[in-house]
């Protein structure tokens, strides 16, 4: 630790010196021991004690970055949940209403129906991955309507009311016949939400838009 | 409910989630998030010095990036175009900044077969490449960080940069020696 530094020509420190007595450019040198190529000598290095000092003394110089290069950063918990949090109230939720009476509505966010969708699709044999997307298009804009301004018990539920349109994206495992396993996604979504929420009226849109081998694990 | 399925999901490409998440799908884009906001706080930590400006940056951007999702052009790489945005916030960040401290960049690395003075050395010079790598002026900083932190080539950094691969190679070669120089004032 307490080696004084190597020196260059005319006693300066080696890093002050753009080439060694050999000729060989100092930069290239700390360059081949900063990408890691610092015992990779060519035929000239091997023979030349200018060289091999400066490529070891640049080697134990580096040593300390390699480590704190190598060194675990980890994230700070709860990281990707502030920033989904942040880009979520950003977004405006549609809802779903399920039951008016006169205490008030019973509405369900359609964020939370495609996360149940979601959840339930990934359960099906033959699905590697999915994903969901709240009601998108007319759908959304009717189903908004009809929780907003309303005024009378039961008059907005109806079709509308406890209608769901739910789009799923899956990719499948090659093997498994695709179009069989997006309508078993299809009728268990439906069930699933009918039990779990009370939505009575279910559309589900399956794109089957990818298709994985075994070994893409 | 997300992390619990998460943990059986297979690996998916970036590009498939990214191409998902343009569609609306925002549990696509939480994916991505998930699989890179380490990357983007470990930037933006060596970057900027501090835990604070750090967690600040990469939640910045990761939203930016979402902001920004229309304009991604497919076949692009996500990781490569999330590292300009961070590096881009940490600058404004740095710009605007108060004065780095680096007590606080980075725990001690941790040997446990290390005899205890072996291990104090080690930390003593993970401090000095700490110092000396937020002593240089930030550009020399980013090609470093780049470079032999994050493994990027030369052609990465030029894309994340908006520079050319032997500029790159050039502020490389004078971050390299002012790093080293430091280094060697330390021993």
């Amino acid at each position: 630790m307490n080696d004084p530094p190597l020196v260059g020509p005319v006693g300066r420190p080696l890093l002050a010196a753009v080439t060694l007595p050999c000729g060989a450019d100092v930069d290239l040198l700390l360059e081949q021991v900063a990408d890691g190529r610092g015992t990779d000598r060519d035929a000239h290095q091997q023979q030349c004690v200018h060289c091999q000092a400066a490529l070891s003394e640049f080697t134990a110089l580096w040593v300390p970055v390699t480590e704190l290069a190598a060194a675990p950063v980890p994230a700070p918990p709860g990281l990707a949940a502030a920033v989904m949090n942040q880009i979520r109230s950003h977004i405006g939720d549609v809802w779903y209403t399920l039951e008016i009476t006169e205490s008030g509505a019973i509405r369900i966010a359609a964020r939370i129906v495609a996360a149940l969708a979601r959840d339930c699709a990934r359960m099906i044999p033959g699905v590697r991955v999915a994903l969901g997307r709240s009601t998108q298009g007319s759908s959304a804009a009717l189903a908004e309507k009809a929780t907003v301004g309303h005024r009378h018990p039961h008059a907005a539920v109806g079709v509308l009311g406890r209608t769901a349109v739910v789009d799923l994206a899956v990719a499948v495992t090659y093997n498994d016949p695709a179009h069989q396993v997006a309508r078993n996604i299809q009728r268990q979504v439906i069930t699933t939400l009918r039990d779990q929420v009370g939505l009575q009226s279910v559309k589900v849109n399956v794109t089957v838009d990818d298709i994985l081998g075994d070994d893409e694990r | 409910m997300m992390a619990a399925a998460q943990a059986t999901q297979p690996a998916v490409g970036d590009a498939y989630l990214v191409g998902r998440a343009q569609e609306g799908y925002l549990d696509a884009y939480e994916l991505l998030v998930q699989r890179h906001s380490g990357m983007a706080y470990r930037v933006a930590l060596r970057l900027t010095g501090n835990h604070h400006d750090a967690q600040d940056v990469a939640q910045e951007a990761l939203i930016a990036a979402w902001e920004n999702l229309p304009r991604f052009r497919s076949g692009s790489s996500f990781p490569t175009w999330l590292y300009q945005i961070v590096t881009r916030r940490a600058l404004n960040k740095v710009s605007r900044g108060r004065p780095v401290s680096s007590l606080d960049l980075l725990p001690a690395l941790a040997d446990p077969a290390a005899e205890p003075a072996t291990q104090t050395e080690r930390n003593l010079a993970v401090d000095a490449v700490t110092d000396a790598l937020l002593a240089l002026p930030f550009p020399q900083r980013a090609v470093i960080v780049l470079h032999h932190f994050e493994g990027l080539s030369y052609a990465e950094i030029a894309s994340v940069t908006g520079s050319t691969e032997p500029a790159v190679r050039s502020h490389l070669f004078r971050a390299r020696r002012a790093l080293g120089t430091k280094l060697e004032e330390w021993r």
